[in-house]
């Protein structure tokens, strides 16, 4: 297992090193010359050259990504061309809420996925299971962004007695009950997205085991069915939606950032929204690099987790 | 006699047409429902500048905000801007770049998974390690970040949402290429002495052509939500020009309003022409794929 690990982990740096390549190149790809964005359009030239030298963008490509990289491995994502502020500081400042807001959208989309899919999986073809499958069908299509404007109508606006805020955010730490209501709507739209998947993963994956042998040799032997779906069933079956939380990490990431522009949120996908218009690329850049990386480690971690779960899978074919 | 007989045989004609297209719709509900839905948006955006009751970016402050009604059916904006008709020129954004993006996906990605599928070797790892390296971010920011880099035009988003959709028609061809590259009739026609461009595109490609055409529709969904979503975050088409997504961001600040028809046009037809897309892209696996065809789930 551990040289599965390494291996993977060996694997993983070509393609961590191509990534570094597209974001470098993403930021340098932009028409906007960053000593005009630092200092305006008025500039004198003098100060603008000073600011290229400064910044290393009167070098070379291939030395200027070098330069970037090493500042990367050594944590430094640069400063915001706006605020000043070092990338990395403002991206672990907005982290927390952005990671409360991811673990609240997979709790609430694996708890319905669960509950739903093993009940429309169990009432196969019921109006549960043809209702679960329209949902599932609707939340693809569905733009979290609509969906997030319909919940702020309907919860902050038409009921009345403002159930729930249209936006904003309090830091756990200073008002739990506060931040949990302010929680609520951007949750329940980031979940909506994969939920949806979520719940076409469980009940696929528990008709899957239905058609196994000992599912019939459990009932044969007079277990009850409670005990048939949950010790032997949903066992099974949380094989392949274990790996679905790890998956979600993309979607998550993905989903932050429209979500958390919707709701006022403020997470790293905000701060990077917010760094578009004023071409802050070191901040843009930054966010993105992040989030591939953390895409990157989910993805990983979500095949280790495969193959610790299921002894079939081959450590040295997987690898390969 | 036989006028008699020929007006009858046209009837049974008819009839047997008739029939097969209802045995076709009863056998295949989704493929009719998101094929209409499809060629509906498609009309509308072609018909647009004829079909569209008002000037979608005409200012008329007399309008200014008018609820749904028998003038304007889906109401006005602030600016007194029909929203219907802001939604049916919104598909035409909408749907180019859907059609233009997966066109590049497909166009690129098609190149690259025939070459590196038959070809094999260092130009086959190089690409598979570049496509790697593109499915290490997540889809839609990776289209954020080449849009907000090019800058926010609905070409640089068509751009970016075409470069986000190469990996998956390069990993689908590669893979199609694979499986028939050690087929009996492609050695046979490597054995009479077939260029290689002419195995990849008589022999190889049609083979690889179904699995496409499923994947093509699919992603036109992605790719009309993906616009929706750059739109919504300022990286589309820039305002007064109508677009879906840019639409819904506008509609926002009308919330505490309760105006609430400026956002619920534009959702609305998202909603339905990715449903429209994902539904017919799901019929048609179903149909030009027999292996998930016999499967139940």
């Amino acid at each position: 297992m551990i040289t599965y690990i390494l291996r993977r982990l060996l694997l993983m740096i070509p393609v961590a090193l191509l990534v570094t390549v597209v974001v470098f190149a993403l930021a340098r790809l932009s028409p906007a010359d960053p000593a005009v964005v630092i200092a305006g359009e008025q500039a004198d030239p003098a100060v603008l050259a000073a600011i290229r030298e400064e910044l290393g963008l009167d070098k070379p490509l291939p030395v200027q990504y070098v330069a970037w990289l090493s500042h990367v491995v050594q944590g430094d994502l640069g400063r915001s061309f706006q605020t000043r502020q070092r990338v990395l500081e403002a991206i672990t400042e907005r982290l927390p809420a952005t990671v409360e807001l991811g673990a609240a959208a997979i709790l609430i989309s694996v708890t319905f996925a669960l509950s739903i899919g093993i009940l429309s999986a169990i009432k196969r073809n019921s109006v549960v299971d043809l209702l679960a499958s329209s949902v599932t069908l609707m939340g693809v299509s569905f733009p979290s962004f609509f969906l997030g404007i319909v919940l702020i109508l309907l919860f902050a606006y038409v009921i009345p007695g403002r159930i729930f805020p249209p936006g904003g955010y309090v830091p756990l730490v200073e008002d739990p009950f506060e931040n949990l209501r302010r929680l609520v709507l951007p949750a329940a739209t980031l979940a909506t997205a994969s939920l949806a998947v979520n719940l076409r993963q469980v009940r696929s994956s528990l008709l899957d085991v239905f058609g196994h042998e000992y599912m019939r040799t459990a009932r044969a032997k007079g277990l009850r069915e409670r005990t048939v779906i949950a010790r032997h069933a949903l066992k099974n079956a949380l094989i392949p939606i274990v790996t679905l939380v790890g998956i979600q990490v993309g979607a998550i990431i993905e989903g932050a950032f429209i979500t958390e522009t919707i709701f006022s949120w403020p997470g790293i996908g905000r701060l990077a929204v917010q760094a578009i218009p004023s071409q802050d690329y070191p901040v843009v850049q930054g966010v993105v690099l992040v989030s591939a990386i953390s895409f990157m480690l989910s993805t990983l971690f979500v095949d280790l987790l495969y193959a610790w779960l299921d002894p079939r899978i081959s450590f040295e074919s997987a690898a390969v | 006699m036989s006028g008699t007989t020929v007006p009858l045989a046209i009837g049974r004609q008819r009839t047997s047409r008739v029939s097969t297209v209802r045995a076709f719709a009863r056998r295949n509900p989704r493929m009719v429902i998101g094929g209409t839905l499809v060629v509906a948006w498609l009309l509308i955006a072609v018909l647009a500048p004829f079909i569209a009751p008002f000037d979608p970016i005409k200012v008329v402050p007399s309008d200014s905000l008018i609820p749904p009604g028998a003038k304007h059916w889906l109401g006005t904006d602030d600016l007194g801007r029909d929203v219907l008709s802001r939604v049916m020129w919104g598909s035409r954004v909408s749907l180019s770049v859907g059609v233009i993006s997966v066109s590049i996906g497909l166009f690129v990605g098609v190149t690259i998974g025939l070459l590196s599928g038959y070809l094999g070797g260092t130009f086959d790892l190089i690409a598979m390690r570049g496509i790697d390296a593109l499915l290490a971010f997540p889809a839609l920011i990776l289209a954020i970040a080449i849009t907000s880099a090019l800058g926010p035009q609905i070409q640089n988003a068509m751009i970016a949402i075409g470069i986000v959709a190469i990996p998956a028609y390069a990993r689908l061809t590669r893979g199609q290429v694979l499986t028939v590259r050690a087929r009996d009739f492609i050695v046979a026609a490597r054995t009479i002495g077939a260029s290689p461009l002419r195995i990849v595109i008589r022999h190889i490609f049609p083979n690889v052509v179904n699995a496409l055409i499923v994947q093509a529709t699919l992603s036109t969904a992605f790719a009309i939500l993906a616009e929706a979503a750059l739109s919504f975050l300022g990286l589309g088409p820039q305002p007064p020009y109508p677009s879906w997504g840019q639409d819904i961001a506008y509609s926002q600040r009308y919330l505490p309003n309760l105006k609430w028809w400026m956002s619920v046009g534009p959702g609305i037809a998202i909603f339905t022409a990715v449903f429209a897309f994902n539904f017919l892209g799901d019929a048609l696996r179903d149909a030009l794929d027999p292996r998930l065809r016999r499967s139940g789930t």
